[in-house]
């Protein structure tokens, strides 16, 4: 490892001590927050990992959120959390399996539609089954501490960046930016787009369901609009953009900068917030492809990576 | 099932008019995506201001939806315009070629998403509608509010007129020539970039008509935009992208599935069957059901 490996690890490690002590110093507000921003960065990083990597832009990410959700409020007190809780990141990536087979037979602009498409069909049908079964919305009593959400979160949002920063190097890595850069290239040499594409669009489904399971303890109130609500696709896709995709600081950025935005703005004018979401959005596809991140690289000169 | 009920005229004037405004909506977007290559997830939006321009010109000063209809479709083709010339053309230019689709898609998403909130601010969340033209007219056996039979022969009027726009006029051929093949038809004299300027505003202004429409026979709110984004896509894709007779084709399709479907199962089944249809049509024709592909790189 070189030296600025080296550093760069002992900064990281700082970083994440630092946060999973921040619980002893900071009261619950700013630990609320603390855990919006972990959960953005889990989102955004497991989200990165597929569309990043192989240009397969889901809008329909927030279809495994809510099976996480909706999967950890099935199973609450029906087994114990921790098993609960890995369940439901199983729960999103047999869905993913399902979905993934049909969806990423199409490229461009069907697959973003489609994926958009789906994950409201499947909103719909949980709607329709909580419906069938005569439950309107379910509250979960006496779920864990904040504290404890946090640090599991923590271990999410860790967890997501290890897995973008070992799949980029990895040979599904390397498979997928060959998917990105020209699928029918890549097939040609070797490379089994289909088999890649179904492997990282379920790996990339795994934290988001995992995640969901951990926000639904906290928001203790399960209802299917809200837990399967497209703003969180779109809110993943922003962040990922504001940030630049592919490398694991790009949707930490992102979502630093998101969560810094929306707690000056969203209590106050939700509108407003809205607004900006939208303005940012359209200015960085225009005037900042590359997104923060590789703007400052390529002033920094060439890519080092 | 009940064949009398499949039959009944009732039904089949329901799915006449939800096709006709169908239709309206999605030849604008039909048109954007078949020169372009552009996905404009804020054709929805267009609807929803068209409906806004309508509502308030009753609701301030007695204007009939029906000429306010006019004012709405200028409006929409200026915003069109203007989004072409402010944004468009910097997206084309940009150093991410490749990725022009994709990003068109984002950007449009901002727009939205922007577009939505400033009514919201503007003119607050609330559900609004007036009644105009609402007596009940019975034709046969079906009974029709007259606002509706005037929505359908207007979407009506309207969608025959652009048949014989893209038949006759110059720009339309123009249009359709753009669609076939974009670079052939630069190479032959057509300056595309004027009549992309030209199916902004003319796809934003059907979509406004539609929306002024519709604002007659259902309450309007600043988030009603986004369902009919969808549906203009499932049927654009029923019909074939880039396909304009097939726009009509598929709102009919459509607007069959979804005026029977929740006749006959329940009206909670909508969601479910318009996305339903669009991912088996995604999945089993993407070339839509026409056939004729055209190639989405």
């Amino acid at each position: 490892m070189t030296r600025r490996g080296q550093s760069v690890v002992a900064l990281a490690l700082a970083g994440v001590a630092l946060f999973a002590l921040l619980p002893l110093v900071v009261g619950p507000y700013a630990l609320g927050i603390g855990l919006g921003l972990l959960m953005w960065i889990a989102l955004a990083e497991s989200w990165a990992m597929f569309s990043g990597l192989s240009g397969y832009i889901s809008l329909g990410h927030a279809v495994f959120y809510g099976v996480g959700a909706y999967a950890t409020v099935l199973l609450w007190q029906v087994v114990p959390l921790w098993l609960a809780i890995p369940l439901s990141g199983v729960a999103a990536g047999l869905l993913a399996v399902c979905l993934g087979w049909p969806c990423l037979r199409v490229r461009g602009a069907y697959f973003v539609i489609l994926t958009l498409g789906v994950s409201e069909v499947v909103k719909y049908i949980v709607i329709r089954t909580e419906a069938a079964l005569g439950r309107q919305g379910r509250l979960l009593i006496g779920t864990p501490s904040l504290t404890i959400l946090f640090e599991a979160m923590l271990v999410l949002a860790v967890v997501s960046m290890i897995v973008l920063y070992m799949v980029r190097s990895s040979k599904l890595g390397a498979g997928l930016l060959a998917i990105r850069e020209d699928e029918v290239a890549a097939e040609a040499v070797g490379v089994n787009a289909t088999a890649l594409k179904l492997l990282a669009f379920t790996l990339s489904a795994l934290i988001p369901g995992m995640v969901g399971g951990l926000m639904i303890l906290r928001s203790t109130y399960f209802e299917p609009l809200q837990a399967f609500s497209p703003t969180t696709s779109f809110t993943i896709v922003t962040i990922a953009i504001l940030g630049g995709t592919d490398e694991v600081p790009g949707p930490l950025l992102g979502a630093v900068l998101l969560v810094l935005m929306s707690e000056l703005l969203w209590a106050r004018a939700p509108e407003v917030y809205m607004i900006i979401l939208g303005v940012l959005l359209v200015a960085f596809v225009l005037f900042l492809p590359e997104g923060l991140l590789g703007r400052a690289q390529r002033l920094r000169g060439p890519a080092k990576s | 099932m009940d064949l009398s009920v499949i039959l009944s005229g009732q039904l089949l004037a329901s799915v006449l008019v939800l096709a006709s405004l169908y239709a309206l909506v999605a030849i604008g977007l039909n048109l954007v995506y078949g020169t372009m290559r552009l996905l404009n997830v804020a054709h929805g939006e267009l609807v929803m201001l068209g409906g806004y321009v309508a509502y308030w010109g009753f609701a301030q000063w007695g204007i009939s939806p029906l000429i306010s209809a006019l004012f709405a479709m200028a409006v929409a083709a200026a915003a069109g315009a203007l989004i072409y010339i402010a944004v468009i053309r910097r997206l084309f230019r940009s150093r991410f070629q490749a990725r022009v689709e994709a990003n068109s898609l984002l950007v449009f998403f901002g727009i939205s998403i922007i577009v939505q909130n400033v009514t919201a601010l503007a003119f607050t969340a609330n559900n609004r509608g007036y009644s105009y033209l609402d007596d009940v007219i019975a034709i046969g056996d079906a009974r029709i509010a007259a606002n509706r039979l005037a929505a359908l022969a207007v979407a009506s009027v309207a969608c025959f007129a652009c048949a014989l726009f893209f038949r006759f006029a110059r720009s339309g051929m123009a249009m359709r020539a753009i669609i076939q093949h974009r670079e052939a038809a630069a190479l032959v004299g057509i300056d595309v970039d004027r009549i992309n300027l030209q199916v902004f505003a003319l796809g934003f202004a059907l979509a406004a008509l539609a929306g002024a429409l519709i604002s007659m026979t259902q309450t309007i709110s600043p988030f009603m935009g986004f369902p009919f984004t969808v549906s203009g896509f499932v049927i654009i894709i029923l019909g074939g992208l880039g396909n304009l007779p097939g726009s009509i084709f598929g709102a009919t399709i459509l607007a069959a599935v979804e005026v029977y479907g929740v006749t006959l199962i329940s009206p909670s089944f909508r969601s479910i069957l318009v996305y339903g249809v669009f991912i088996a049509a995604l999945v089993l024709r993407p070339q839509g059901l026409l056939g004729r592909p055209i190639k989405a790189r």
